[in-house]
């Protein structure tokens, strides 16, 4: 018998306000001792739903609707509190996305530690079972007398991890345990893990959006999709050939960015409406290869090719054949987004005049706390320019400088040293570092930002033809129906078509793409010559990220703007950027086109970028 | 990524959701959302329901009281009887017409009080906040006295020394010592708020300060602003009847703290008068239970996980 067996679950969402939701339907599957499975799926496909629902953690309005969930011999959809609380941790314990939020911050880690072991009447000494089990995550003993708020987001999810193995349980749930983490830091924490669980045994249900981590790390691998689990296949098959459209699509998102030619897909559309009922498969309205029987017949998850797939044209043998990762996967999937790379730019692009010149650029930060001042430099000695029709990207990780240049490119902080310049189209030069007042108005008319997150950059109570009149009656005095019609027209210049359908929606209504959309038809409106995007893809759901890419490529080709592109993912700036600026701890310590940098990356830092990367294909490579 | 489908947002502090829900929750009917939630909540109907009754008398006033509140023509000190049915004061007017015409003066106090130390504290509170630096220090540093300075003994002081009387100077009085906790509260969320991207991005699409707070800002405290009214009105209600109590209030208007200033000081419980007393703490307590009950509605307005039980 299976360590974890789930049979038949379904869990229904059933809001007072909304219609009732079925968040998880029908799920069965088991996990035997040891393994390592990924459950993959993007927001809102039931992944999270379902882990909650295996631990027994939903609260109202989320509710068990069917099937049942054996672990170990105990079914726990039935088990009591007590029985519950003698499983849970000490055979079934779990590492949340925040789970470095769940330290409790005003207690040591040694305390929390020596918590969870008298919670568990564990004899023996606090101290050094806590320090082996640090060890095992590769911190020192000295963080046992540290707070939380003293460690690093990386280091306080090692802690969580410990602490989830601290009673050596026989699974552990992890739920998104490396998002929001840095590539490299995520990195660490994955080698790790993989070397623990060859060393304890324990079995493991990673739960992840990010399909080249799942693929990397698990030996099985589930996709999810509109609640339902759409395939099933050791993760070695899935990587050779995917059996499921919507597998292959997320798969497609995928390439190694050192590869001469990169190419990655997209799949439009949205994830289905659970609260209406549908009939057919879920999948069909954004399915490439969708036939007729699709849209009438629920296909069932059934065995094919040592796997299992929901797939009514898989079953019957009529995908067509692809080899993905390489160039052609992309075309035979459908939507796809070539790498422009240097590709078909402009020959003159690199020889126009800059429209923004940054040159020896500084910042230090100081912080007076009583007597004594401490000063970071955040920024050290930066130039580079920005050309019409030029995507510049700048790379590096959390803490390497990247947000302060660009707080100091768009004038919203000064540097201490350097200068930054502005060349406008009639030729007026502007010291933008010493920019206040109107004049500071006036230059955000023609430098303006695409943010990070679109779900906070857009005000929740207030309407998209809101957010896309205040430029324009600020910059361009443009006012009701002129403002309303030129609202128009920038929605369907960012792929909003019909715009009249998204004028007077309100951000809760769209999207996450779609919202991302709005915010750079926003950006848009005053018709500026640079364009600031700040990680614009990283909070986006993988499936649509090439889509957002796609969009900023066009616009910047188009409309000849420059743009700076803040990111540290190198996969997304070898496929929109020109040239790449590589950013660490406030230094340039590369530069150049981004087929060279990426290609060939001379600096370390580069190379240790480049290595941190979840990369499915190299595994696949290299085994 | 990982929230599932129906996110229900963290409860406490983010107001932001709010408008949106309210929004989603009104499909289907005519009436506003926010009308909707605070309706489905038994407490809150009751709340609602006991203060329209109150305001429904505080406007007809005139046509259920029986007599004129100061028409002293009645014997004096009676009991309850069928022409006055709580009978009459030392003076020998009319309890149950002063009691009709009382809640007149309660309801405008807390409605005027309520809604300047609001205003007050808004203001006060989201200057600080959003500016910050010295000005933001400079005002935290009134609200901080604000908050420290007891509020009765002032109130007291403020209303025995001033040189004039009447309704007005009683509401200012109120506003004046109450409008700090209101203050506090809206500055630590717009303090949460003003860093959000779409603040910075208003900045980027070149709107002023002053209209970033006024219409990217405030429509996301909404839930809390109307929180601090009604706390601030409760608040209001309590200070005039005390402060009419302790024979501060105006002379020339009938309110419950005047009535009970006078009931006590025309020995209503000596002459066995118990309705005389009665009748307006028990008006009095029954419309801030009102006011108390109606929060429990409000609480699930700004909190959506209290909506679903």
């Amino acid at each position: 018998m299976a360590l974890l067996e789930v049979d038949h679950l379904s869990v229904t969402y059933t809001p007072r306000d909304q219609p009732a939701n079925r968040a998880v339907h029908d799920v069965s599957f088991h996990i035997s001792e040891g393994e390592f499975v990924g459950l993959l799926g993007e927001s809102g496909c039931g992944k999270s739903t379902l882990g909650n629902a295996v631990l027994r953690l939903l609260s109202p309005p989320a509710r068990i609707t069917g099937g049942r969930v054996t672990f170990d011999g105990v079914d726990l959809t039935t088990a009591d509190e007590e029985k519950l609380r003698e499983l849970r941790w000490v055979d079934l314990s779990t590492v949340f996305q925040s789970s470095m939020n769940s330290l409790n911050p005003v207690i040591r880690v040694h305390a929390q530690f020596a918590d969870t072991f008298a919670a568990h009447k564990v004899p023996g000494d606090v101290t050094e079972r806590a320090t082996e089990l640090l060890e095992l995550v590769a911190l020192d003993r000295r963080v046992l007398r540290a707070y939380p708020h003293e460690l690093s987001g990386g280091m306080k999810q090692r802690v969580a991890l410990a602490l989830a193995l601290a009673l050596r349980p026989k699974l552990v749930l992890l739920d998104e345990p490396t998002t929001g983490l840095d590539v490299v830091v995520q990195r660490g924490i994955l080698t790790r893990l993989a070397e623990l669980r060859r060393e304890l045994g324990f079995a493991v249900l990673f739960i992840s959006h990010d399909l080249g981590t799942v693929l990397e790390m698990a030996d099985r691998v589930m996709v999810m999709y509109g609640g339902e689990i759409v395939e099933d296949r050791r993760a070695a098959d899935m990587l050779r050939e995917p059996r499921h459209p919507y597998s292959r699509g997320l798969l497609g998102s995928y390439a190694d960015p050192r590869l001469p030619d990169v190419r990655v897909s997209y799949i439009p559309g949205r994830p289905p409406d659970l609260s209406r009922p549908h009939t057919g498969c879920l999948f069909a309205a954004r399915c490439p290869h969708v036939e007729d029987a699709c849209r009438t017949t629920h296909p069932d998850l059934l065995p094919d090719r040592h796997g299992l797939v929901r797939c009514l044209v898989a079953q019957s043998d009529r995908l067509p054949v692809v080899t993905l990762g390489s160039a052609d996967a992309a075309t035979t999937l459908g939507s796809h987004f070539p790498a422009t790379g240097t590709l078909d730019r402009p020959a003159d692009a690199a020889e126009a005049a800059p429209v923004l010149t940054v040159t020896g650029v500084s910042k230090r930060y100081t912080t007076r706390r009583g007597l004594r001042t401490s000063s970071v430099e955040a920024v050290r000695d930066v130039s580079f320019a920005l050309r019409p029709g030029v995507v510049t990207a700048l790379v590096g990780q959390s803490g390497s400088g990247k947000s302060t240049l660009a707080r100091i490119v768009t004038a919203v902080e000064r540097p201490t040293s350097g200068e930054v310049r502005f060349t406008g189209d009639d030729g007026t030069d502007v010291r933008v570092d010493r920019l206040r007042g109107a004049a500071l108005r006036d230059y955000r008319r023609h430098v303006q930002m695409v943010f990070q997150d679109p779900f906070s950059a857009l005000n929740p109570t207030r309407t998209v033809a809101y957010a896309l009149s205040r430029p324009l009656a600020n910059f361009a005095g443009l006012r009701g129906a002129a403002a309303r019609e030129r609202a128009a027209q920038l929605l369907e210049s960012v792929g909003l078509a019909p715009a009249g359908q998204f004028l007077d929606k309100l951000p809760h209504q769209l999207s996450g793409g779609q919202r991302q959309r709005v915010v750079t038809a926003r950006a848009l409106a005053p018709d500026p010559r640079v364009l600031i995007a700040d990680e614009p893809i990283s909070m986006l759901d993988v499936s649509i990220r090439a889509e957002i890419l796609e969009l900023l490529g066009d616009l910047v080709r188009d409309r000849r703007l420059a743009m700076l592109y803040i990111t540290h993912d190198l996969l997304s700036a070898r496929l929109l950027a020109d040239e790449v600026l590589v950013l660490n701890q406030g230094v340039l310590v590369e530069r150049g086109p981004t087929r060279e940098v990426i290609g060939a990356a001379r600096d370390e830092y580069t190379r240790l970028l480049l290595d941190s990367i979840p990369n499915p294909f190299a595994k696949a490579a290299a085994g | 990524m990982s929230t599932p489908a129906p996110a229900v947002p963290a409860p406490g502090a983010d107001t932001e959701g709010v408008q949106a829900a309210a929004t989603a929750v009104a499909r289907g009917t005519r009436l506003p959302g926010w009308f909707v939630i605070l309706w489905r909540n038994r407490k809150c109907r009751i709340g609602i329901l006991m203060l329209a009754a109150f305001v429904l008398v505080a406007v007809f006033a005139p046509l259920i009281a029986p007599y004129d509140p100061r028409d002293d023509a009645f014997p004096t000190s009676l009991g309850p009887t069928a022409d006055h049915w709580l009978g009459t004061t030392a003076q020998g007017e009319d309890v149950f017409s002063q009691l009709v015409v009382g809640a007149r003066t309660s309801l405008v106090v807390g409605l005027a009080a309520g809604v300047l130390s609001t205003l007050i504290g808004l203001v006060v509170g989201l200057t600080a906040g959003f500016v910050g630096g010295w000005v933001d220090e400079v005002l935290s540093f009134l609200i901080n006295l604000g908050l420290v300075v007891p509020a009765l003994p002032l109130m007291v002081t403020l209303a025995a020394y001033a040189p004039v009387r009447g309704l007005w100077l009683i509401i200012i009085v109120i506003s004046v010592t109450g409008w700090a906790y209101g203050a506090r509260i809206k500055r630590s969320q717009i303090i949460t708020l003003r860093t959000r991207d779409y603040i910075t991005a208003a900045r980027f699409a070149g709107d002023r300060t002053a209209r970033i707070i006024a219409r990217e800002i405030v429509p996301n405290m909404t839930s809390l602003i109307v929180v601090g009214f009604m706390g601030a009105a409760l608040g209001a209600i309590g200070g005039e009847a005390g402060l009419a109590f302790l024979g501060l209030g105006d002379p020339l208007t009938v309110s419950w703290g005047t009535m009970l200033n006078q009931a006590s000081l025309g020995g209503a419980m000596l002459t066995g008068q118990w309705a005389w007393l009665i009748a307006p703490g028990l008006a009095l307590s029954l419309l801030i239970t009102s006011f108390t009950l109606i929060n429990f509605g409000i609480d699930a307005l700004s909190n959506p996980h209290l909506r679903e039980d």
